[in-house]
């Protein structure tokens, strides 16, 4: 969502963000609060637009891929400058793509890893060479994988890049103040510089949403990111602000354990809980909750009901329309749970973060669930401790969500594949393992669609974690700006803002 | 004197590093793995170890000790582990902060507290003793975050006198600076000064009966002379016991006034450190703040001795 009326020159825009970001560099960010800042520092080879689909930025093109699928070539545009002024060419893109894949500790490994082999073939062109066929590579460098840091800096500053990040973009960063503020200034060098109104950004982390609110009100802050539905509800009725808002590409559901017994990126076992044998219990408990009900009571019905594990908004594969979520049946519950030989009422202890968001899901689940003959116990946790112990095997079931990325691959891999990187679940199923790789192989977006349409119905049916609801990223905005972007990814777009005329 | 003062010092010593041991093994306690906390969202099992073996996570806790205490001798507490930022540098930012935030409060404690205390005393049984008690009451009562968000709502939005948050140096812009700071230092103040209005109230009302100010109103002193000059100073050495003991809580109760008001102190600096698991941050806030409370004892212990002669500080006479 954009707002286009005309915006004069000059000013400063303070941005509050509802975490502190955590090291802005590209290659070892893990924090979705740092990718709204690098929005405003670091272009990527390739970004979104508003409609969702893929389009060039530091890339002069979309992607050329060999039609085995291995190798793919990315020209870059000509004439970029890194924010420290040196220039961009294919050797600091090469620089940029290796360390994402190799720096210890780097968040990008994972997304990286089929690329074998990155060189220059050209002043501005870049050749990957992959293990196998990649489709999500693209989706992949429209993320933090796809950001060029300046070589120079890289060299100057090594693990200290953090705090000194170059890279091309709108604006180029002059301080942090850790907990306080990330003060950013237009890069004069900048490619684009002439559609660059303000002189300034600065990114305040506000954690609390009413603090934010208050802060807008007040016109401390002009733009509030991730607000929460009920400070929303509140924002609307205030003439001087004004919301964006779109649909995120995550979601946020429930997990079950059904196979982890021995942790994290281990072999699947058997913990032996009617809920992990028997897949009509699990079933039982999906149909004893009404996710209209849900999001109703504890979001003021501002988020979108979910059963699945892609958006309907992915222009890549689009899943369930919340209208095409199953309806809520205790009925069918009852009878799923007496065919499966269960004693009712069934004890699921529940694994809930500590915020109030996390418990009133809780607590809604556990009156729904009981109803149909669970009696679901709560476990407040701290979210720390709540990854440890679910990472670990200890838990029945537990508030599980993601916030999602751009190829539905992001969305389902490292979590349902056998042994991926973070299925806490302990789910292991070798068609789903197959589906997984024709999907990220597969180069034909219909064919692509039908994979993850097939993939989404086998993984919802397995219900090793079901699927609830998803947030809307809601930013407000004082009416005195204009020109603030927030697309289907979230961030908080600030290139082109500025203060009305 | 001197004497004593090195006793004390030594004493504050061997506290500061038995405090040091218990931080660290008590932080190490903590259910859940500070390597998942900063991996985010994007953890995998290959990234999680990357982020163990680079804070040095999988050795010992002995010789992660010995390597913080090392370090931390020379004045390097290390690097945060979330951010990246020296954390010597985050405190050095965060603490002028709070105690700028602190001193604030504490001028509006001292200020209103002893005044409405004296006022109280002077005035007993007459309206001016009951207001000065309802406000103090009202003053405990009231809890710091929502009259924190009263105040923003009152004197931030709807009569805009004030900022809603934020800090500037006071070097930068001093009035910007009281423009953010007021509003906090109101908050975080209002319950001291109760505290020390009932304290000044209640030596006040001894000292007024004591013989010597009865004594030195038979020698026909003012009114003015034998409460401020008698009475006051000798209720004194009460009140600044409180104010030192409330100090070492200032600094701990300004945690929820810095997260109403964004102020990026201490407090808010602990808190964070806290959510996100950031060992080196927690361990770097934790000894300052237990620096500052051994410092501020021995103070209060030596101006004892500076308010009231009588108290010879190691026995000496």
């Amino acid at each position: 969502m954009t707002d286009s009326r005309p915006v004069r020159d000059g000013g400063t825009l303070t941005v509050a963000l509802n975490a502190d970001p955590d090291k802005l560099d590209p290659s070892l960010a893990q924090t979705l609060v740092g990718r709204t800042v690098f929005a405003g520092m670091c272009e990527k080879l390739y970004d979104i637009n508003q409609q969702g689909a893929v389009v060039p930025q530091l890339a002069a093109a979309q992607p050329e891929t060999s039609t085995d699928g291995r190798t793919v070539t990315v020209r870059v545009r000509r004439g970029l400058k890194f924010s420290d002024g040196t220039g961009l060419d294919a050797d600091s893109v090469v620089t940029s793509l290796l360390r994402h894949r190799d720096l210890p500790g780097s968040a990008r490994a994972t997304e990286l890893a089929p690329v074998t082999s990155v060189r220059a073939t050209g002043r501005y062109t870049v050749q990957l060479k992959l293990s196998r066929p990649y489709t999500p590579l693209t989706g992949v460098l429209a993320d933090r994988a796809g950001m060029v840091m300046s070589p120079t800096a890289l060299r100057k500053y090594g693990k200290n890049f953090t705090n000194h990040p170059s890279c091309v973009g709108p604006f180029r960063f002059v301080e942090r103040v850790g907990g306080d503020r990330i003060v950013l200034e237009k890069d004069p060098g900048y490619y684009d510089a002439a559609h660059v109104h303000l002189n300034k950004v600065i990114y305040k982390p506000i954690p609390d949403g009413g603090v934010r609110l208050a802060n807008l009100r007040s016109g401390d802050v002009q733009v509030g990111d991730q607000m929460a539905p009920v400070d929303v509800r509140s924002a609307l009725t205030e003439p001087g602000l004004q919301l964006f808002n779109s649909p995120s590409l995550g979601y946020q559901g429930i997990g079950l354990n059904v196979g982890n017994t021995k942790g994290l990126g281990q072999k699947p076992g058997k913990p032996g809980t009617p809920i992990a044998r028997d897949v009509r219990v699990r079933e039982a408990f999906d149909l004893s909750i009404d996710r209209e009900l849900l999001n109703k009571v504890v979001f003021q019905g501002m988020y979108e009901p979910a059963c699945g594990p892609i958006s309907p908004e992915s222009t890549i594969a689009p899943g369930v329309q919340p209208s095409h979520c199953p309806r809520r049946d205790v009925a069918k519950a009852k009878a799923l749970l007496k065919a499966a030989g269960v004693r009712t009422p069934l004890r699921i202890e529940f694994k809930v973060s500590t915020t109030p968001e996390s418990s009133r899901i809780g607590q809604v689940v556990q009156a729904m669930a009981k109803e149909a003959g669970f009696d679901v116990v709560l476990r407040p946790m701290e979210y720390a401790t709540l990854l440890s112990e679910t990472d670990d095997g200890h838990y029945d079931a537990f508030t599980s969500g993601w916030s999602g990325r751009l190829d539905p691959d992001g969305n389902i891999s490292n979590f349902l594949q056998t042994r991926g990187a973070m299925n806490a679940y302990g789910y292991g199923d070798p068609q789903t393992d197959r589906l997984i790789e024709r999907g990220r192989s597969e180069a034909d977006p219909a064919e692509r669609t039908r994979i993850y349409r097939e993939l989404s119905k086998r993984v919802t049916a397995a219900h090793a974690l079901i699927y609830l609801y998803r947030q809307r990223n809601y930013v407000v905005a004082t009416k005195s700006v204009s020109g603030v972007a927030v697309y289907g990814d979230g961030l908080v777009r600030v290139k082109s803002a500025g203060y009305t005329r | 004197m001197t004497k004593y003062l090195l006793t004390r010092v030594r004493q504050s010593l061997i506290t500061l590093f038995l405090v040091s041991v218990v931080v660290f093994a008590g932080i190490r306690a903590l259910p859940g793995d500070p390597a998942l906390a900063m991996a985010g969202e994007e953890r995998s099992p290959a990234a999680l170890a990357a982020i163990r073996r680079s804070y040095g996570l999988d050795d010992n806790i002995v010789v992660q000790y010995g390597r913080y205490i090392g370090h931390a001798l020379t004045g390097d507490l290390g690097n945060s582990s979330r951010t990246g930022l020296p954390v010597a540098d985050a405190i050095g930012a965060a603490l002028p902060i709070t105690l700028e935030l602190s001193a604030l409060a504490l001028l509006l404690a001292t200020v209103l507290g002893i005044g409405a205390g004296v006022i109280a005393a002077v005035r007993r049984g007459k309206p001016a003793e009951w207001f000065a008690n309802a406000v103090a009451l009202l003053g405990l009562s009231v809890p710091t975050f929502w009259l924190g968000m009263v105040l923003v709502l009152g004197f931030a939005i709807a009569l805009p006198v004030f900022a809603a948050s934020g800090f500037v140096p006071f070097g930068t812009d001093p009035l910007d600076n009281l423009r953010r700071m007021v509003l906090p230092s109101i908050v975080l103040g209002s319950g001291l000064a109760a505290v020390v209005m009932r304290q000044t109230r209640a030596a006040m009302l001894d000292s007024l009966s004591a013989d010597y100010v009865r004594t030195a109103r038979a020698k026909g002193l003012s009114q003015r002379a034998v409460v401020g000059g008698h009475a006051l100073r000798n209720s004194l050495v009460t009140v600044v016991t409180v104010l030192g003991l409330q100090l070492g809580h200032l600094i701990s109760g300004a945690v929820v006034t810095e997260q109403i008001f964004v102020l990026p102190g201490f407090g808010k600096l602990t808190i964070d450190a806290v959510f996100t698991r950031d060992y080196a941050t927690l361990q770097g806030v934790v000894l300052c703040t237990s620096a500052a409370y051994i410092l501020i004892n021995l103070l209060v212990d030596v101006l004892y001795s500076v308010i009231d002669p009588r108290i010879r500080l190691g026995g000496a006479r």
